[in-house]
């Protein structure tokens, strides 16, 4: 049992984004604010993984992009996710396992 | 039979430029540093100028402000051709909508008096003062050193023929679709003693030699002068009932915030410099302070018109705004 929860803790969540000109600020960004994540690189796809958690901060994201960026321009970004989406607030999306 | 999907991955030799591969690493770039980086012209000059043999055709000495490396300045708003057009294009699209809003109301005809002479006698003959920022912010793209600097002047100057533009057409709306109110303000511009220190001061701008000195002197009388015309008379005007200039005003202000952006940027970038950081702000203590004194003189008489015709508290407004740009301009060397 309690091996499971041990693995459990240490999953990884993820993000798949669309590698664009837009979006690659956003890619930055999470790298930067996510200094565990590992990131890989398939034809017109980035996927970004770290363990138990990848936070995406709306201060971040509008510095790298220059301009003012809401987080939920985040969907037009995204193909795909792994993980729960604990927060999704004006500042700040939270992708977490909640268990 | 049964087909299998793979995908085939074939890395590229390169990611980016070279010269954006030595600073940022090699990995995608974005378009704004790829049409950047690195292309101010720094070699191969074969001669020097005849009318300033001291120096070389692009030279960082035009200024005495310098930065160690010029790329450790960036446009935050990251603007290259595209974006640039692209958010100016929707900019004067949404002030043609305030306006075709404006004259459908009938608002301009519904002004107060004072107001409308505001308009007409110290408003519209600004297009001149924007005209000449257009030529000050020319001579900075010229002689600028660093492209990432030259562009954002270049795109700054292009923003004050759109500016002149905007005031143009409220002229013209004003005057009933003719051009008769811009021949009044050109004479307003040349002749009325509220408006001959920003034409002096804008002339004297104009010559100035050093670009570094001509931006700070532009954006002293630009703080002052918009922060009265489009933040507090804007405040004023809607307790007035002059809703016309409210609507204008708002794409003036608009535009204002955006513009600060790079030249705020800059002078971060100036006092950041590893090497010249302290000269840099030494320098921008002493320069911004007479800017500020100078824009201050310049600006006063345009005020207390504006205090004679509508009584608003302008001439105090311009002290306050001139109070804090000086404190700015000090303040931040710590």
């Amino acid at each position: 049992m309690s091996d499971q929860t041990e693995t459990k803790a240490a999953r990884d969540v993820g993000v798949v984004i669309q590698e664009s000109e837009n979006n690659r600020p956003v890619i930055e960004a999470i790298e930067q604010d996510n200094p565990a994540c590992t990131i890989s690189h398939s034809p017109g796809l980035v996927r970004i993984t770290a363990p138990q958690r990848i936070v995406i901060t709306q201060e971040t994201v509008e510095e790298k992009l220059g301009r003012e960026w809401e987080t939920h321009e985040f969907q037009m970004a995204i193909v795909s996710y792994f993980g729960n989406i604990q927060e999704w607030d004006d500042d700040e999306i939270v992708i977490a396992w909640d268990h | 039979m049964q087909y299998e999907l793979k995908t085939q991955v074939i890395e590229p030799q390169r990611s980016t430029f070279t010269a954006i591969e030595k600073r940022y690493g090699d990995k995608p770039a974005s378009r704004y540093l790829e049409g950047i980086i690195d292309v101010q012209p720094k070699e191969n000059f074969h001669y020097r100028p005849t009318w300033d043999p001291q120096r070389e055709i692009y030279d960082d000495t035009f200024s005495l402000f310098r930065l160690t490396d010029p790329y450790s300045y960036l446009d935050p708003r990251q603007y290259y051709y595209a974006p640039y057009v692209t958010a100016r294009a929707g900019h004067h699209e949404a002030f043609a909508t305030s306006l075709s809003y404006i004259e459908d109301r009938g608002l301009l005809e519904r002004l107060p008096d004072g107001w409308k002479s505001v308009l007409t006698e110290l408003v519209v003959p600004l297009r001149h003062l924007e005209s000449g920022g257009q030529l000050i912010l020319c001579g900075m793209a010229r002689f600028g050193f660093g492209a990432t600097i030259t562009q954002a002047a270049a795109y700054s100057a292009f923003d004050r023929v759109g500016n002149a533009q905007v005031l143009s057409r409220a002229g013209i709306a004003l005057g009933g679709g003719t051009a008769d109110l811009l021949g009044e303000a050109k004479e307003h511009w040349m002749e009325d003693a509220s408006l001959q220190g920003l034409r002096k001061l804008t002339e004297e701008t104009i010559v100035e030699s050093d670009w570094g000195v001509a931006l700070l002197q532009l954006d002293a009388v630009d703080q002052l002068l918009y922060d009265l015309l489009y933040r507090h008379l804007d405040d004023e005007a809607v307790v007035a009932g002059a809703p016309a200039y409210s609507l204008i005003s708002q794409h003036m202000a608009s535009w204002f915030a955006d513009n600060r952006k790079w030249i705020d940027a800059l002078y971060k970038a100036w006092r950041a410099d590893e090497q010249l950081g302290d000269t840099n702000a030494a320098l921008l203590e002493e320069h911004g302070q007479r800017a500020v004194d100078r824009a201050l003189e310049a600006v006063t008489p345009f005020a207390a018109r504006i205090d004679e015709l509508i009584g608003v508290g302008a001439v105090d407004c311009v002290n306050a705004k001139a109070a804090e740009v000086r404190s700015a301009h000090a303040a931040e060397q710590a």
